[in-house]
């Protein structure tokens, strides 16, 4: 019973399947980039839609926290805040609370967080866990496709792929239903003075 | 004497068929006990449908083992989990582990998907209902732009508004199980467990499946705890409650039939300074044991270990004919011979293997299947020893060859000083104080029938489980609702009434939540109940789709293509699609389906509280074909009535008796009943005083109490105007062995078998001390 449950929440959450080993370029990758303990910068969304003649533009800013979490800020159209902590996924819609996960009653929140941020910072080493890492280094600057390993995992978040340099530049992700996102981080500034005060109340 | 030598004859012929099937059984391996505490429960005639959901629930328990294997990191978790899991895998035939499988589910949410348009979590019901159009163009805008917005499942066009998430998240926290690293995982605040389904495969109750599990699970659980040595196993499983009490069980028919044996043989040995006697009495009994087990496996096929815990107190009483015999050869003139004896001692004898087998009879009516077998092994084996001794006792016991020892001499000799019953003063003051004594017991008396004090496992069972439930949130399998209707479609809007009643109380942490197939499949009504909300609510031209449109500068065209989209989802499923498909199957308990013209389904309940147990059963109320559920307490109210039911068939057992005694004794057949009946009210009134509650083994006990407490007084009934010091030997001698064998009953851990041993214990001794109390001495039949 049991297991038939958690094959559900394996798709409603995030899962972990066994891991495998680290391939030689992504040595070279995880070499290059900087990994600071904080990480702010702005990023520019495209998302291209099934159904949608027109792409949806959005932008905002970005904190990777070393040990604390990620904040992502959505300024533009509208003001939409995702912040993800150890213990819990907050979603505010401007001031609202609109989700609130915390890993009491999702325990997959722990491993989403550490995904995500995992993701933004460019840590293939816990990426290759979760997915078939695929990467290759070119002139000071890398690129690498992530393939869910669990099939579906996979079949929920599609295919990732990134690219980068000390920090991650671009990340897109292609969803099996057809709708797409492409993400562009740039304005990328390291260390304690990056996050401004707002963002460190917010995290 | 011939026709005796005949009989005895004819008995050794039969001993002997005895001896060659038990030789057969034994043999053959056919005597293996049954230790299914289960066995021990009423077979109630009642609801076929309440018995399938008990069945139903029973099955989906009673061959699960669950173990978690737990460290405060993951890696060394999993690394004790692999090794602990190794260990199981040398024996598959045992334990299996319930295993992921990776690519059969993977479509598994796809029916759901084909029509997604009903399913929305409750709260998102409720505010679908309240909420403005804004709300809801809010809550699409944020799903359109975020990038990590939480699960996604399908195109933003599946699910503008997130109504078909919030389902699945909702449906994924009816369980905190989660898939990690191959492994099934579980966390607590500072452990990472994983988690070992197990499933059983020989039958849980079986001896020989507890004698090859309980090892298999201590080494996985050492290799375990080699791989990593902070680990921490929980585990649970009733086969681990059925062989704890099966070892406990096994344990006490050890000590009763030693330490039973032991009295007898010592006391047999100061009385008669002779092996003889001994042998001879031995002889009586093991030739009812072996009659009592033939008999009883040719009858029923099988035997419970409570049966044969109860042949091993059988030695106690069965030994009463011998010793009768026995005594009365030591006491008789040697100039009678030893068959002319038996023909005086015959109407005495017979009257107390009549007396005992309507005592153990009583425990025939009872509706235990255990208890009852026990009755007809009892009384059989009690039939067996007195054949015995009749058969055999006279010729191998001549006049003259037994010879009384100082020790049994010097206990006889105590009869003659016996305060003794009558009109007078120090007889009325000491009546009047010990009616007092039992009417102060009495009215202090309480009941206590619950179930769960027919067993006590072991603490850590008990700790490990409450964990356990802890982790998991597991339902109950022993709490929960039972809905009935005249049709699948109406039992599905009778639970979505009931859930609804519910739900204030998981607010109210009376109840973490509820599994139904309707968590899973809507009824009709409420599937288009749902589908009206969100086509009224959602997808208007002017409602909150147009609002979006506007911000993202769609128009209209793209408003109805998303609609039609939405609204080409198909009907919804109904339960039975539900549960041949492969989403449907661990809840496939859950649904009873037909039963002749009705359909029935279970709610069942997670993380029940049990301050709000009150609450919860009267959730149901007033809906119709709604049925709270609580088998504990149900079992416990069945004890209950059996109490009440059994004392009447007490009282009725001593009118029997006295009708049986009537005839010999006339208008003295009092004397004979009133020390058991006497001892049986003291003792109740003791454990009044001692706070201790009535239960059915109590009563049983006083049952059994009167088969063996008629006995004595029958013996002194016999010996009437002599100097009884003859069956005050004979009853000193069984009453002491009764209080051996039984009283070691007494020391059981099991509360049931301990009520009814500190019963016999302190009954046996009270009708001892006061049976000579009630006999007439010459003088008083003189005078």
């Amino acid at each position: 019973m049991f297991v038939k449950l958690c094959r559900l929440a394996a798709i409603a959450a995030l899962a972990l399947p066994l891991g495998a080993q680290a391939a030689a370029p992504l040595a070279a990758i995880q070499a290059m980039l900087a990994k600071p303990a904080v990480l702010c910068g702005r990023f520019d969304q495209t998302k291209t839609l099934a159904g949608m003649k027109k792409p949806l533009l959005s932008q905002g800013r970005f904190c990777v926290v070393n040990g604390k979490g990620v904040l992502w800020r959505t300024l533009k159209p509208f003001p939409n805040t995702l912040r993800l902590t150890r213990d819990e996924i907050v979603h505010f819609q401007g001031e609202r609370v609109a989700m609130r996960l915390d890993a009491k009653q999702e325990p997959t929140v722990r491993m989403i967080n550490s995904v995500l941020f995992s993701l933004l910072s460019g840590d293939l080493g816990k990426l290759d866990t979760l997915f078939e890492v695929d990467g290759s280094v070119d002139n000071g600057s890398w690129k690498v496709a992530l393939k869910a390993r669990e099939p579906a995992l996979a079949k929920a978040i599609g295919a990732i792929s990134l690219d980068g340099a000390a920090y991650v530049r671009n990340i897109h992700l292609n969803e099996a239903s057809g709708d797409r996102t492409d993400i562009v981080f740039s304005d990328i500034k390291t260390g304690e003075g990056a996050i401004s005060a707002e963002e460190a109340a917010l995290l | 004497l011939k026709l005796h030598r005949r009989f005895a004859l004819l008995w050794a012929l039969v001993v002997c068929l005895l001896i060659g099937h038990n030789a057969y059984l034994w043999g053959s391996g056919r005597v293996v006990p049954d230790t299914d505490i289960l066995a021990l429960l009423p077979v109630q005639e009642r609801d076929p449908v309440l018995q399938q959901s008990f069945s139903r629930m029973v099955d989906a328990a009673q061959q699960r083992v669950v173990v978690l294997v737990g460290a405060p990191d993951w890696d060394s978790a999993g690394r004790a989990a692999d090794a602990y899991q190794a260990v199981l895998a040398k024996q598959p035939g045992l334990l299996a582990l319930t295993v992921l499988g990776k690519d059969t589910e993977r479509d598994w949410l796809a029916p759901f998907q084909h029509n997604a348009l009903g399913l929305m979590s409750s709260a998102q019901e409720a505010q679908l209902a309240t909420e403005p159009p804004q709300f809801w163009a809010d809550t699409a805008l944020s799903r359109l732009y975020s990038a990590f917005s939480g699960p996604k499942l399908g195109a933003f066009r599946d699910d503008p508004f997130g109504l078909f998430s919030g389902w699945v998240q909702e449906r994924a926290q009816e369980t905190p199980v989660r898939p990690r690293d191959g492994h099934l995982f579980v966390a607590s605040k500072d452990m990472q467990y994983v988690l070992l389904p197990l499933v059983l495969k020989p039958p849980a109750f079986a001896l020989s499946t507890q004698q090859a599990v309980m090892p298999l699970l201590d080494s996985a659980n050492a290799a375990a705890r080699a791989a990593a040595p902070k680990v921490e196993i929980i585990s649970a499983g009733v086969v681990l409650h059925a062989a704890a009490a099966g070892t406990q069980a096994e344990g006490e028919v050890s000590t009763i039939g030693i330490g039973s044996l032991i009295g007898i043989v010592l006391l047999m040995w100061l009385t008669f300074h002779s092996f003889k006697p001994i042998g001879l009495i031995l002889l009586s009994i093991g030739v009812g044991f072996l009659g009592a087990l033939s008999v009883c496996l040719l009858l029923f096929g099988r035997i419970h270990l409570l049966t044969l815990v109860f042949g091993a107190s059988l030695i106690g009483v069965a030994q009463d004919y011998g010793i009768y015999f026995l005594c009365n050869r030591l006491g008789a003139d040697r100039a009678i011979d030893s068959v002319r004896l038996l023909r005086r001692l015959m109407p005495g004898l017979l009257l107390t293997l009549v007396a005992a087998v309507i005592g153990y009879m009583g425990l025939a009516l009872t509706p235990f299947p255990g208890l009852r077998h026990m009755a007809v092994f009892s009384a059989l084996g009690l039939i067996f020893a007195w054949l015995t001794v009749l058969a055999w006792f006279p010729l191998m016991v001549g006049a003259g060859s037994l010879h009384s020892g100082a020790f049994g001499a010097r206990y006889a000799a105590s009869i003659v000083g016996w305060p003794r019953l009558g009109w007078n003063k120090a007889s009325l003051i000491s009546l009047t104080i010990v009616a007092l004594l039992v009417a102060a017991g009495w009215s202090r008396l309480g009941v206590n029938d619950d179930i769960r004090s027919l067993q006590t496992p072991p603490p850590h069972l008990v700790a490990d489980q409450i964990k356990l439930s802890r982790l998991l949130d597991a339902p109950t399998p022993v709490q929960y609702f039972l809905v009935r209707g005249s049709d699948g479609e109406q039992v599905l809007q009778r639970e979505e009434a009931l859930k609804h009643r519910l739900d204030p109380l998981v607010t109210a942490h009376k109840l973490t939540g509820y599994q139904a197939i309707s968590n899973w499949v809507p009824s009709a009504k409420a599937d288009a109940a749902r589908r009206a909300l969100v086509n009224d609510k959602l997808l208007t031209d002017t409602g909150p789709l147009q609002l979006v449109a506007k911000q993202i500068g769609e128009d209209a065209a793209w408003i109805a293509a998303t609609r039609d989209h939405l609204q080409r989802n198909g009907a919804s499923m109904t339960p039975e699609q539900f549960l041949a498909a492969p989403a449907g199957e661990p809840w496939r308990h859950l649904w009873l389906g037909r039963h002749g013209d009705t359909h029935a389904s279970i709610v069942a309940l997670r993380g029940l509280d049990r301050a709000g147990l009150e609450q919860l059963r009267h959730a149901g109320d007033g809906i119709e074909g709604v049925q709270w559920v609580d088998k504990i307490s149900e079992i416990s109210s069945v004890l209950g009535r059996y109490r009440m039911v059994m004392g009447w068939v007490v009282a009725g057992a001593y009118l029997l008796v006295f009708g049986l005694l009537l005839p010999r004794y006339g208008r003295n057949a009092w004397r004979a009943l009133a020390p058991t009946a006497l001892a049986s009210l003291i003792t109740v009134a003791a454990f009044g005083l001692a706070g201790q509650p009535l239960q059915l083994f109590h009563v049983l006990a006083l049952m059994l109490l009167l088969g063996v407490g008629v006995d004595y007084g029958i013996f002194m009934q016999e010996s009437r105007g002599k100097d009884g010091a003859t069956p005050w030997l004979a009853i000193g001698l069984s009453a002491a062995n009764t209080i051996l064998s039984f009283g070691l009953l007494g020391l059981s851990r099991t509360p049931a078998l301990q009520a009814f041993g500190l019963t016999m214990l302190a009954g046996t001794a009270l009708v001892w001390l006061i049976v000579p109390c009630f006999a007439q001495t010459k003088e008083q039949i003189d005078g």
